[in-house]
């Protein structure tokens, strides 16, 4: 039978294939068919009971439930049939190339915009076999592989794929080739650097075509470049942008880009869209339908393993296309990231469960991708005048219940699971000899299996064998039958069966049996589950946010001591009010005004300014782009992680801003990010709006290091040369920049200058509006970099690590630059043979704005004990010991007009300690931002107890589930990071973090 | 008198030399007028008497014996010398600069292994870590499973073995891991893999001791019979102390299966083991209680170890074994040099979150020298122990706390190092060019 299907099919392939020669006689068997008797779910919401589907020549003609069947249409009994529009697989990846090696190829190969799915797609049959057997009639195909990957496709997926459209989407993938790869970009970091430069270049070569094709002459002929070409043509036909995405970050991510460019987007979504649904794009989501494996948590310390965040997205992950569906999106679905292809049906009906309506998931299935496909008036829809792609269904598709019969694709059938000649599932009456018994017949996704049931007894059936009509079975029951095992075979028909026992002995006799009921006792059906219960915080996991951080108008703190690390100095028993977010008062008996103020007992308390930390990794999902020497395209802003637990913790050490730095593999790095540590706010909240930008530079050992791919430069006297290079084509670009700007007939008729991102960062450092700050040890690069400053005409904002500056103090406080130094580390390689822990002490003696900076998340938590060295060391003042974490990385940032100091009009940013705020034996107790209290050890009491019951319901609720066999989700490890911060930490491995 | 300390002070400040290491105590010397913190006694508003290197008095009031060099302390501070009891000092110079590493040896099973004999009497980390008052460090191999024997040194000598205050104090061992490391680029083994890698490392600890415990049998045999002959094997031969529980084992392991799994080991095959590390001890506290295990607090300062713990659970640690009666004590961490003089801060952390503070002071001198087995000679002042303190102007807990003068068994400490070396040039380069007055 399967044979002579695959016969019939491959004849339908060749009538349908509308090209070509007959091979031999030209076959014409009408392609007219009508299915009849069906449950027809024409659309999302809208069925057909009784229903008929006429189709011919691969186009349905007509629906309803009274419709002419046409006189050459096959009919086909479709009764207790349910139909649906073909499913549309809404992802699927196709391998794609290594490299283009044409002569229009991009100069880098991640870049592939011009590669077409439709060109790429090579299915084998068992690949099409498995997506049929599911429902897919249609797929969207994606090419993988590079940043900009290509074109997508809708293809049909018959024997032989049919493509629809050729040109869907662009696809874009945060890609990186990792660190220690040969090309750039290593990391994210640098991969958003790079799709932004794509899109710059793509206009630019755009309008450069344009000026070429009107003046050929006079102008020099530029490489063609294939996927600029794509890229470009793309964006003016308003063709999407999909971006595939790993978590919620990504989608952020994406939406930055898009709105940057202008770009029409989709995202490919993740299956974390749950936890921010309230900020994501209205944009089409294609979202894989995987949930996460369970925690093995029977082991109490197994399950110390995972983290609150694994846990709860264990429980609420099957909610999140409900969600999504519930809270507006349009949300196609895909089972492309399935291991198993075959937990697609059983995660929609548990999505059902969830609270995903029928008709949505229908939807997600049909109509949501085949008008977002561009493909609404032929796909998606059991209607005239539609492709004719049927599913067909013993049962409604979305009860878990379903087994797919056949699919119809292009009007042709592809059989998946047809019924037998004969269902002989049921209890049958079953007469031997003398005996009558019951016979149970159950039919499983596993096979036939059965029981001979007696008044008190019941014997299992062995060896159940059914083929269409056909059983063989065998019963071992000496009492019921004969000693030994007796064998039985017979042929059913839809009421009776008969056949023959073969006994023990040789001897044999007949058999019969009449039906008694299709009904077989079901067996126990597994619970229906429910949403989550689970309340979302963010970030996601311990320590989240429930609410927002509540915003008092009015704060009067009283009797405190005040550090004000401003000209006052300490202050005993003083009063601070504080109004708006705003200090507006520092006085000895402020009387509280009319109206709720917020009190604060100061009473015993030291109150300091929110430490401020001018070197921190802290809530950077990647670090370093060190492959090429200069990358000052890339931007920390761009990677901000606001679920890094870091910040958290740095807050109750009374941490509350952080200059986020690019890595030191590079002499010029990225660009930094300054932020106020407002926990539980989005990245874009956490950045310091008002802080100038930055960039980070590299000097000595961690730039200078050889590397497997080979990089220039090897030597100090390199790494100066790089950038001095740097600098000088930096001038040349801002040169033909401002000569093209100037002229409007050059502007109309020469080849414009390509924007850069790189140069247009390092313009930005010579005309004073980028800090520089440069990782440094050595007197002699320190030396260096302040002589290219002042050759190029700027000053370098600070020195970081600076630990041989205390030998060349003077020239730094000549230079102007600050110096953002550690404590007192030394000795971890050779060019910090010489720090000392009087660095501090020294270089602020010489007139130099010192701070001391963590570059670690640990020391970023209580860097009132590194200011306190300084008083070890060389004996600084105390209240210009903590200017070192308050005030001056204030000045260092150019932040000092909003933070840093406890000083009227400045943001109400403090900490408040049970004491000394420079004594190893205070606590900080409270941290304070804008006005508002982000940590306080009270509140963290009450994290501590949500977050202990939370975890302790969820283990109890995984223990309670049955057990599915699945993969185990796999811990997230010993920091618990979200995210597998592989560039980081690498980086930190092999850079060093410094 | 009070001219002749100033003297003293000033010229370790002003004059720093290369280090010369002490000669031997030739007179008694009485410190009057001051706080003694004897660590098991109290605090004595008083004088502390030593002579040839030992403490012979404290009191409040003590008459200054024939010869004795007097220096008042003006209401200073002295303390037992603190003891790092976990440390790589002398090991390492610069621990990226590989070719100074001396800590770690090839191999997974390096028993017999000795750290003192590699120990860098001249290494210009030592004298910046005594000026902060660490007199004594258990110096510790890292390499591998077994990783060698550690050796207790005094932080002055003309040689290690000057240097050398006890060898063998223990031998080392890294618990493998118990966990699944989480998936990554980095580290892509699959959760069965690293199951199967633990199951072999577990397996080979057991077949180390039973090999060991066979040696020694062996060795014990006094008939010389051709059966009984056997070639020696430094490994197992280093290993006879340990399995016969003559000498602890000290057992690296923070996570809770790893220590859960260490304390069955050690009762397996009968050994003595001190728990190192013990991030995860608090999780533990009836077993580790119920078998005696001392535990060396690593790290206070540490990170929390997962991401959903308390943001002070590292802090908070020590003294949770404190009150749960576990013996413990404080160290920085076992891969500390250079870091080592910042010992304090980590039993002043503890202090700040919940460890009483004269517990803090005894985690970093006296319940240090109880763990590693030399108290009866360091680790508080009481007569007839080592003269081995210091002299502070306040609490040396505190950050911003200076030592003034160091003795080692009444040898008085030269207290330059090269960061006050560097520090006084460059006054002086600041000084020629005006910027300094003074």
């Amino acid at each position: 039978m399967k044979k002579l299907t695959i016969i019939f099919l491959w004849i339908f392939s060749l009538i349908s294939a509308q090209v070509g020669p007959a091979k031999e006689l030209h076959r014409n068997p009408p392609r007219a068919w009508a299915l009849t008797n069906a449950t027809i779910h024409a659309s999302p919401g809208k069925t057909i009971v009784n229903g008929t589907v006429v189709m011919r020549n691969g186009m349905i003609t007509s629906v309803g439930s009274d419709v002419k069947i046409p006189k050459q249409a096959t009919i086909r009994d479709m009764e207790g049939k349910h139909i649906y529009a073909g499913f549309i697989e809404s992802w699927l990846d196709v391998n794609t190339i290594k490299k283009d090696t044409s002569l229009q190829a991009h100069w880098n190969s991640n870049m592939r915009a011009y590669l077409k799915a439709a060109d790429l797609f090579h299915p084998k049959d068992k690949e099409l076999r498995d997506l049929r057997a599911l429902g897919f009639t249609t797929a969207h195909i994606t090419p993988k592989g590079g940043i900009f990957q290509g074109q997508s496709a809708l293809v049909q997926l018959g024997k032989t794929p049919k493509v629809l459209s050729e040109n869907i989407a662009q696809v874009i993938e945060f890609a990186s080739s990792g660190w220690g790869s040969r090309e750039y970009p290593t990391s994210l970091l640098g991969v958003i650097a790079f799709i932004r430069q794509g899109f710059y270049d793509a206009t630019w070569y755009e309008k450069t075509g344009n000026i070429l094709a009107k003046y050929p002459d006079g102008n020099e002929p530029i490489q063609k470049d294939r996927s600029l070409e794509a890229l470009s043509s793309g964006k003016g036909k308003k063709q999407p942008f999909v971006f595939r995405t790993n978590n919620e970050l990504y989608i952020d991510r994406s939406e930055n880009i898009a709105d940057e460019f202008d770009l029409t987007f989709w995202i490919r979504g993740n299956g974390y869209e749950y936890r921010r649904i309230d900020q994501m794009p209205a944009s089409f989501m294609i979202v894989p339908l995987n949930f996460p494996g369970k925690p093995e948590v029977a082991d109490p310390y197994q399950a110390l393993q995972y983290t609150t965040e694994q846990l709860k997205h264990w429980d609420m992950a099957p909610d999140n296309v409900a969600k999504l569906v519930a809270a507006g999106f349009q949300v196609a679905l895909t089972g492309s990231d399935l291991k198993n292809k075959k937990d697609f049906q059983k995660n929609l009906s548990r999505s059902i469960n969830r609270g995903l309506n029928e008709s949505d998931a229908l939807a997600a299935l049909t109509t949501n991708p085949a008008r977002e496909f561009g493909q609404s008036k032929r796909l998606g829809k059991v209607a005239p005048g539609y492709i004719a792609n049927l599913v067909i269904a013993d049962n409604n598709y979305f009860s878990g219940e379903s087994t797919v019969n056949a699919v119809w694709i292009d009007g042709n059938e592809y059989e998946i699971e047809p019924d037998p000649f004969v269902s002989i599932a049921g209890t049958w009456s079953l007469k031997e000899r003398n005996n009558v018994w019951s016979l149970v017949l159950n039919k499983s996704a596993k096979g036939f299996s059965g029981e001979i049931k007696t008044e008190n007894k019941s014997i299992k059936l062995n060896h159940v064998k059914v083929e269409q009509d056909r059983i063989a079975f065998s019963v071992k029951a000496d009492t019921l039958l004969q000693k030994g095992v007796t064998r039985f075979q017979g042929t059913f028909t839809e009421k009776k069966a008969m056949g023959q026992s073969f006994y023990a002995d040789g001897t044999s006799d007949n058999w019969s049996a009449v039906l008694e009921t299709k009904k077989t006792p079901k067996k126990k059906k597994q619970k229906k589950e429910d949403p989550s219960n689970l309340d979302l915080v963010f970030p996601e996991g311990a320590y989240g946010l429930d609410e927002d951080v509540p915003n008092p108008k009015t704060i009067l703190i009283n009797d405190a001591t005040v550090w004000t690390s401003g000209p006052k100095g300490i202050l005993k028993e003083y009063d601070i009010l504080i109004q708006d977010g705003k200090i507006k008062k520092i006085a000895r008996n402020i009387t509280l005004p009319r109206g709720n103020a917020l009190v604060i007992d100061g009473a015993g308390k030291h109150v300091t300014p929110g430490l401020i930390d001018a070197h921190s990794h802290m809530a950077g999902e990647s670090i370093n782009e060190g492959f090429q020497n200069v990358t000052a395209e890339v931007r920390m802003r761009d990677v901000i992680d606001p679920n890094d637990v870091a910040l958290y913790r740095g807050l109750a050490g009374g941490l509350t801003t952080i200059n986020l730095l690019h890595g030191s593999a590079n002499p010029i790095g990225g660009q930094n990010v300054v932020m106020k540590i407002r926990w539980g706010s989005f990245s874009d909240e956490l950045i310091f709006k008002e802080a100038p930008q930055g960039i980070k530079f590299a000097l000595g050992e961690n730039v200078k290091r050889e590397r497997p791919y080979g990089r220039y430069p090897e030597s100090r006297m390199g790494v100066e040369q790089v950038i001095r290079d740097a600098f000088s084509s930096a001038s040349d670009y801002k040169q033909s920049m401002d000569t093209h700007n100037k002229d409007v007939r050059l502007q109309r008729s020469a080849i414009p200058p390509r924007r850069d991102l790189e140069l247009d960062a390092l313009v930005e450092i010579m005309e004073g509006k980028r800090l520089v700050h440069s990782h440094s040890y050595r007197q002699d690069e320190i030396l260096m970099l302040t002589r290219i400053a002042e050759d190029f005409g700027f000053t370098i904002g600070t020195f970081q690590h600076v630990l041989e500056g205390y030998k060349v103090a003077e020239r730094l406080a000549e230079h102007g630059a600050g110096a953002s130094t550690f404590s007192d580390w030394w000795a971890y390689k050779y060019e910090v043979v010489d720090a000392i822990p009087y660095n501090g002490t020294l270089m602020t003696n010489a007139g130099v704005t010192v701070s001391f900076n963590s570059d670690s998340d640990e020391l970023a938590r209580r860097m009132n004990l590194e200011a306190a060295k300084a008083v070890k060391y060389g004996g600084l003042d105390e209240a210009e010991a903590l200017k070192l974490v308050t005030i001056n990385p204030a000045k260092q940032l150019r932040i000092d007009k909003h933070v840093g100091s406890l000083e009227i009009g400045k943001d109400a940013d403090f900490v408040i300690w049970s004491g000394h705020p420079l004594s190893t034996y205070s606590v900080c107790e409270q941290t304070w931002l804008d006005g508002k209290q982000y940590f306080s050890l009270e509140q963290d009491q009450y994290y501590r107890q949500r977050d202990a019951k939370v975890r302790n319901s969820i283990i109890q609720k995984i223990l309670a589930s049955p057990e599915d066999g699945e993969k185990a989700m796999r811990p997230k490890g010993r920091r618990g990071n979200r995210f597998d911060s592989c560039d980081a930490l690498e980086a930190y491995l092999m850079e060093g973090e410094e | 008198m009070k001219q002749l300390m100033a003297a003293i002070l000033l010229s370790t400040f002003l004059f720093p030399n290369n280090q010369i290491p002490a000669a031997p105590q030739k007179h008694p010397i009485l410190l009057k007028n001051g706080f003694i913190h004897t660590v098991s006694n109290g605090v004595v508003n008083g004088s502390i008497l030593f002579d040839k290197g030992k403490i012979t008095h404290i009191g409040e009031f003590i008459s200054p014996p024939d010869g004795a060099e007097v220096i008042d302390l003006d209401g200073k501070h002295v303390y037992p010398g603190f003891i790092a009891a976990v440390s790589r000092m002398g090991l390492v110079e610069i621990s990226a600069v590989d070719v100074t590493n001396d800590h770690s040896e090839r191999g997974d099973f390096n028993p017999n292994v000795r750290a003192n004999v590699a120990y860098n009497p001249d290494s210009e980390i030592i004298p910046t870590t005594r000026s902060n008052g660490v007199l004594i460090a258990n110096i510790v191999p890292a390499s591998g499973l077994v990783s060698g024997q550690a050796s207790i040194m005094m932080m002055d000598g003309w040689t290690w073995e000057n240097a050398t205050f006890a060898h063998p104090s223990g031998l080392h061992i890294n618990w493998p891991q118990m966990g699944i490391r989480a998936g990554g680029r980095r580290f892509s083994m699959s959760a069965e893999k690293q199951n199967e890698r633990r199951q072999k490392a577990l397996e080979k600890l057991d077949e180390i001791m039973k090999q060991s415990h066979a040696y020694a049998r062996l060795r014990q045999t006094n008939t010389r019979t051709a059966e009984d002959y056997h070639k020696e094997d430094l490994r197992l031969e280093s290993m006879i102390p340990y399995v016969q529980g003559n000498l602890p084992i000290y057992i690296h392991a923070n996570e809770v299966r790893q220590i859960e799994a260490a304390v069955h080991w050690a009762n397996r095959h009968d050994v003595k083991i001190v728990l190192v590390g013990g991030k995860d001890a608090w999780r533990t506290i009836d077993l580790l209680k119920k078998n005696k295990i001392p535990v060396i607090y690593e790290g206070v300062t540490a990170l929390p170890s997962r991401r959903y713990e308390d943001y002070d659970q590292a802090y908070k640690g020590a003294a949770l074994l404190y009150e749960a009666g576990i013996q413990f004590c404080i160290a920085s961490s076992s891969g500390d040099a250079s870091r080592v003089r910042n010992l304090p801060n980590h039993a002043a952390m503890a202090a700040a979150y919940g460890l009483p503070k004269d517990e803090a002071l005894r985690s970093i001198t006296l319940s240090a020298a109880e763990i590693l087995g030399i108290d009866p000679q360091v680790g508080s002042l009481e007569s007839g122990k080592d003269a081995t303190l210091f002299i502070a102007n306040g609490d040396p807990l505190e950050i911003r706390t200076n030592v003034l003068q160091a003795y080692i068994q009444g040898r008085k400490i030269d207290m330059g190092d090269r960061h006050k070396m560097l520090y006084h040039k460059y006054q002086e380069k600041y000084r020629q060019l005006g910027i300094l007055k003074e």
